[in-house]
């Protein structure tokens, strides 16, 4: 990965960078408990999030994954329990102030910008760090030009080491699944985020894809320092890439350790092998 | 100020109960058209997910066509048999030209083009038809024009026989689609395809089909619609504008719902001649009736976005 | 060979932002440019004037401003007339409540108040989505018709219930009114609808106009990306508003001279959002383009039946004109959804590499 991502990381962005120490608690989960109607979604659900880790969340289907990081990022509220955010306990409070204290995602079934080129797409990252108002933008010369070619900057080098270059200005609608994928991750990437939420980043792609994601996510871990969540249902990915697993069944924590740790545990065997509780 | 607000009418209601069934009774035969219309929409919408603006056009194409003919010559029931044949062939031809070439369009480009259908038949209509108002062949049809007058409370109550005529031939109108819609394959057909497209394909009747007989019976709808309606106020391409009324019975009542389309016509019928009468003239200068009903349903989605009948719907990513 | 590219490459990111980044465009811009500020007002006929150049500015503006809510932001509305004439009611009742004040800038600031009233109606838009959010904007634009009939004070107490346009000048020359040349009133229009259009240029290649596109899109994902859906939203109605109450305020005062309530009904609504759709969503180009057709076909129907010695009544030529709109409006919405900016950009492409296809 090249080296101007982290000075770039580093002269704009001091979201990432809030004083808590690595290994420190990021995020904190505690016995959340949330439902649709009469549907238990997730039941007393707690595990922590340290500050630049890889943490994997797996389970089978429909055990309740994507509705926790919809519960972590604020689209849910939960009707039991607390989420501490950088030692911040979370109020309930519209889901894009989530995104703006530094949470970013990316979701399982892409959620793109249809209607927008890649390098739009990726901007659109950026809208929370960019603060002209309207006015200026209506006027375009001076500070709002020089904010656009500033986050523009930031940008191309996410670009360039997503290595999407040849598709800048290609309608996203267009481009092959693997593709969208990355493009939505970049798009997670230019917020800076502190937490980055990545939902299934390899579902559907095939190996030589998955080799580029996962080196991607590592990269962005080792060079950037990003912690990240990741729901992801390949096993030899989770192992290979997490330093600790969460395991859901049903909405409920059956395991939580390092992948060692996770594989051996026979509640999480049962789980996926499906032996009736 | 307050009092004429809050007291003044309500005490109006009570001192002539008479008068205030008067008023719920004209409501009430508005509010049945209403419902019809949306319900031409809605069948539209389910099958669809088109949100046919032409409905309003298609009641005056519909009612011009039928008094063109009667005009020309051609004895009144025959007349009527021959505007059905103009609003099939009107299906067949929305559904070949407009529809297929659509297919899979965004909503809003299918809406458009039933704008563009709209423009199309007023120009072709004034056209053929001309501009200038016509007289709806009420007698001609055996619609009864007299009234019948009750005496409750001691009161005068007065009920035109064209409008109970017009609102027993809306009802059995709705309730003969009801049946259609849950008794013969057909009408499942169309019901499911709202919930599912594919569910609705393996029943073996093809989309063209179904679209032609929606419109078809969007078509009828607005047949009657113009009939009754027109006997009240005249046939003219003013007729149009109960149409829009059926916009926000389908934003009380839900898009996709058919029996929301019935109760918040019915509701909006009563509730805007109500208020009309008790406040729109004597507080507002009158008139209110054109923007009544929009008002109330925007308020009521503020507070139910899902709509009186509608379920919520937690959105998920 | 016009379009040809090769040979001009962007060295920074600012150049790759700038607005043409192809030399050819910017050249075409200034012939356009050129004929719309030189040659056609020093060659235009009063009916030139009347019927074409001065409405299809108007009506290219009023698009424009519908085009930021429904094209970038992706709130569908069908009720622009309205908010046309709140800008006209309002710019009357600032030059007749201050007889004093410069017309252009009455104008300009009529467009505050529409954007205010926007702003309003556009509140529902936060929970109602879609087809009943178009319901509910024509909540608005019936209502405010209905007021604008009802209130006497909007027209001055006028017998009619119309609003007239004084005379007003500037600086000694006459641009509104009875005594104001088109000559004059072209350049005003011309002037202000230029001004917005690079307004609006600049908000929507910038953030602005990412945050609309991302809402229209896909709102839930653009609410967990940070974006701020409340705010886009209606910064969306309250820029569209503005631009289409200003363009209501030309309508009148530039262009009509006067108004009844009427004239703002729905058909002003659907005309403007025909032009907005045939010339393109979510394009500025478009408005233009859209308007160029929709303004001047009923003016060749008008002029092709004489030119070939056929007897049509001009009520007729009307009407079919009206169906011709409608056929139209089918037609291009089958060969090109997105309009006629599309199809120029296909052109456009084509001509870039044209003559080596590939
Ligand atoms: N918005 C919603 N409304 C109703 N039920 C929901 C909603 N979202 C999720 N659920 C239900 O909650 C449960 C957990 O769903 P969730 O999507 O979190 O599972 P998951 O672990 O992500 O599964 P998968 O591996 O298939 O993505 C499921 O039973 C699902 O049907
Ligand atoms: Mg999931």
């Amino acid at each position: 990965m090249n080296v101007h991502l982290q000075e770039d990381l580093s002269k704009h962005t001091l979201r990432a960078d809030d004083g808590i120490a690595k290994g420190a608690d990021l995020l904190k989960v505690e016995n959340i408990s949330l439902s649709f109607g009469g549907v238990k979604a997730i039941t007393d659900i707690s595990f922590d999030i340290k500050k630049g880790e890889i943490r994997a969340i797996i389970g089978p289907n429909g055990a309740g994954k994507t509705s926790m990081l919809n519960v972590i990022n604020g689209f849910y509220f939960p009707q039991q329990g607390t989420i501490t955010f950088r030692g911040e306990k979370r109020r309930r409070a519209r889901a894009s102030e989530t995104a703006r204290d530094g949470i970013a995602r990316t979701f399982q079934n892409i959620a793109l910008f249809k209607g927008m080129s890649t390098l739009d797409n990726i901007m659109t990252g950026r809208i929370t760090l960019q603060k002209r108002s309207l006015l200026w933008h209506a006027l375009w010369k001076g500070p709002a030009e020089r904010e656009e070619i500033e986050h523009r900057e930031a940008v191309e080098r996410i670009i360039d080491f997503l290595e999407i270059e040849h598709i800048r200005k290609t309608p996203v609608g267009r481009l092959p699944y693997g593709l969208q994928k990355r493009v939505e991750l970049g798009r997670a990437l230019a917020a800076d985020p502190a937490l980055l939420l990545l939902d299934e980043p390899m579902a559907g792609m095939n190996l030589e894809e998955k080799a580029d994601m996962s080196r991607f996510i590592l990269d962005v871990n080792q060079q950037y320092g990003t912690t990240i969540a990741l729901i992801e249902h390949d096993m030899g990915v989770v192992m290979d890439l997490s330093d600790r697993v969460v395991v859901l069944d049903y909405g409920k924590k059956i395991g939580d350790g390092t992948p060692d740790e996770v594989r051996n545990n026979p509640d999480v065997i049962d789980a996926y092998l499906g032996v009736p509780h | 100020m307050l009092s004429e607000i809050f007291v003044e009418p309500f005490a109006d209601m009570v001192a002539a109960p008479d008068f205030l069934m008067q008023v719920l009774w004209e409501g009430l035969v508005s509010g049945i058209l209403y419902a019809l219309i949306a319900l031409g929409f809605v069948l539209i919408y389910r099958s669809s997910r088109i949100f046919n603006f032409a409905q309003g056009i298609m009641v005056v194409f519909a009612a011009l066509t039928l008094v063109g003919l009667h005009e020309a010559g051609v004895p009144a029931w025959v007349s009527v048999v021959l505007t059905l044949g103009v609003m099939f062939v009107l299906a067949v031809v929305v559904e070949r030209v407009v529809l297929r070439p659509l297919v899979g369009q965004p909503d809003i480009i299918l809406f458009m083009a039933t704008i563009g259908i709209t423009l199309f038949l007023i120009g072709f209509g004034e056209i053929i038809f001309g501009g200038e108002n016509k007289v709806m062949i009420t007698q001609e049809l055996g619609i009864p024009t007299d009234s019948v007058v009750f005496e409750p409370f001691g009161g005068l109550l007065i009920l035109e026989q064209k409008d109970i005529t017009a609102a027993g031939i809306a009802a059995l109108l709705v309730i003969g689609l009801l049946l259609f819609l849950n008794k013969t394959r057909m009408g499942r057909a169309i019901r499911a395809l709202g919930d599912d497209h594919q569910a609705a394909m393996s029943v073996g009747i093809s989309l063209q089909t179904i679209w032609v007989l929606v419109w078809f019976i969007a078509g009828i709808i607005a047949l009657v619609t113009g009939i009754a309606w027109g006997a009240r106020a005249g046939v003219s391409f003013a007729l149009e504008v109960i149409a829009y009324k059926a916009l926000p019975v389908l934003m009380l009542g839900g898009l996709e719902s058919i029996s929301g389309a019935i109760v918040g016509g019915l509701m909006i019928g009563m509730l805007e001649k109500l208020f009309e009468i008790y406040w729109g003239q004597p507080l507002l200068g009158g008139n209110t009736e054109t923007w009544f009903a929009f008002m109330l349903a925007l308020v009521v989605l503020l507070f139910r976005p899902q709509g009186l009948f509608g379920e919520r719907i937690i959105e998920r990513v | 060979m016009f379009y040809r590219t090769a040979g001009q490459f962007k060295t920074s990111y600012s150049a790759d932002q700038a607005l043409f980044p192809v030399r050819q465009d910017a050249v075409l811009l200034i012939v356009i440019l050129a004929f719309a500020w030189i040659i056609f007002p020093l060659t235009a006929s009063e009916f030139t004037f009347q019927t074409l150049l001065i409405p299809i500015l108007i009506y290219s503006l009023a698009a424009l401003g519908l085009n930021i809510l429904t094209g970038y932001a992706g709130q569908l509305s069908l009720g622009t007339g309205a908010f046309m004439g709140v800008g006209a009611y309002a710019c009357y009742k600032m030059v007749t409540l201050m007889p004093w004040m410069n017309p252009i800038v009455a104008i300009l600031l009529s467009g505050v108040f529409s954007a205010g009233i926007g702003v309003v109606f556009g509140i529902p838009s936060l929970r109602i989505k879609g087809f009943y959010l178009a319901i509910a904007t024509l909540a608005a634009q019936f209502f405010l018709v209905w007021l604008f009939e009802k209130w006497a004070w909007l027209y001055n107490y006028n017998a009619s219930g119309a609003i007239q346009v004084p005379n007003l000048d500037m600086f000694g020359v006459y641009v509104a009114g009875p005594q104001a040349t088109s000559f004059t009133q072209y350049y005003v229009v011309l002037a202000i609808v230029s001004l917005l259009t690079w307004v609006c240029i600049n908000l929507t290649r910038g953030r602005p106009g990412r945050t609309w596109k991302a809402t229209r899109d896909m709102d839930i994902a653009a609410e967990l990306i940070g974006i701020d859906l409340m705010r886009s939203k209606l910064t969306a109605f309250a820029v569209s508003s503005y631009i289409v109450g200003v363009a209501g305020a030309l309508f009148v005062f530039m262009w009509r001279g006067a108004a009844e309530p009427n004239l703002f009904d729905i058909p002003l609504s659907f005309r403007i959002l025909f032009i907005a759709i045939i010339g393109g969503l979510g394009s500025v180009l478009g408005n233009y383009l859209g308007a160029i057709l929709i303004v001047g076909l009923p003016v060749v129907l008008g002029i092709v039946p004489e030119a070939l010695g056929l007897e049509i009544t001009s009520a007729t030529v009307e009407h079919l004109n009206v169906m011709i709109v409608g056929g139209l409006i089918i037609f291009f919405l089958i060969i090109e959804p997105h309009g006629l900016a599309q199809l120029w950009r296909l052109i456009r492409e084509k001509l870039i590499i044209w003559p080596f296809p590939h």
